[in-house]
């Protein structure tokens, strides 16, 4: 049950920062797809051609996910409102839908 | 090899949307239902439990092959949507790409919620998770089936 809690944790904090992510385009890395390299959050694109942040955008969000299940105390896991397990990523669904309106305007 | 790994994501996902909507289905069947000896209550009538490790390899595997072809998608697909100003096209797509990135995260709690034995305390997380991932397949088989249309044979 431990564990499970943990994984739950993992899941709800990577799905948010995972939303962050993207709408704040905090990629942890990009791909430069047309040269086949990649560079880090620090390093400025524009010669490598048009990059792929999607990859980043997951990095960030494992990671997150990943310390958040590692350093919350097993006392907040266990208080964890089960329901905000699929509550949550349901907000975040219309948060998705609701950013890329821009292609359909 | 690019067609060959378009095949094979293709296929990994049919097999992903099959499980999948089992399992959204039977986790929904009421008992009465699916003792009827109709087609649809003998669909609804699998173990929903017995698909949960399946889901999360499959899917797993449905986002790594993408992960892969996505270069080839930004090189090849997206500028013929661009040419062709098909702005819509380009939208469906970042949503399948948002949804697959959160349907591989929830993974986790996903497969934590149908571990045996079943915590009823879960019993709502894995009707919500279940659905969710449900949804998320359904748009990205379709969404993928769109632009393979659109953009023909490579």
């Amino acid at each position: 049950m431990k564990t499970h809690g943990r994984l739950m944790i993992f899941s709800l904090v990577a799905c948010v920062a995972y939303t962050l992510a993207y709408y704040f385009e905090w990629s942890l890395f990009q791909y430069y797809f047309a040269q086949n390299s990649i560079g880090g959050f620090w390093e400025e694109g524009g010669a490598s051609g048009p990059p792929i942040l999607w990859y980043g955008w997951l990095a960030t969000a494992v990671l997150a996910g990943a310390a958040a299940a590692g350093a919350i105390p097993q006392r907040w896991v266990a208080r964890l409102l089960p329901d905000l397990l699929w509550l949550v990523p349901i907000v975040l669904i219309f948060a998705a839908l609701m950013y890329e309106r821009r292609w359909f305007m | 090899m690019f067609t060959a790994l378009v095949l094979f994501h293709g296929l990994v996902s049919v097999a992903l949307l099959g499980a999948l909507t089992h399992q959204a289905l039977a986790v929904v069947a009421r008992r009465a239902e699916a003792r009827s000896p109709s087609f649809i209550a003998r669909f609804r009538r699998t173990d929903p439990a017995a698909y949960s490790t399946a889901i999360v390899v499959l899917f797993a595997v449905v986002v790594l092959t993408g992960a892969v072809l996505y270069p080839s998608y930004r090189l090849v697909v997206r500028p013929t949507l661009q040419t062709l100003d098909l702005r819509a096209a380009n939208g469906v797509f970042e949503i399948k790409e948002h949804l697959s990135a959160m349907g591989l995260v929830l993974l986790p709690a996903y497969w934590a919620s149908w571990r045996q034995p079943l915590v009823a305390e879960y019993s709502a997380v894995r009707v919500g998770l279940t659905w969710i991932l449900a949804s998320m397949v359904w748009w990205n088989f379709i969404v993928g089936q769109l632009l393979v249309s659109i953009k023909g044979p490579v």
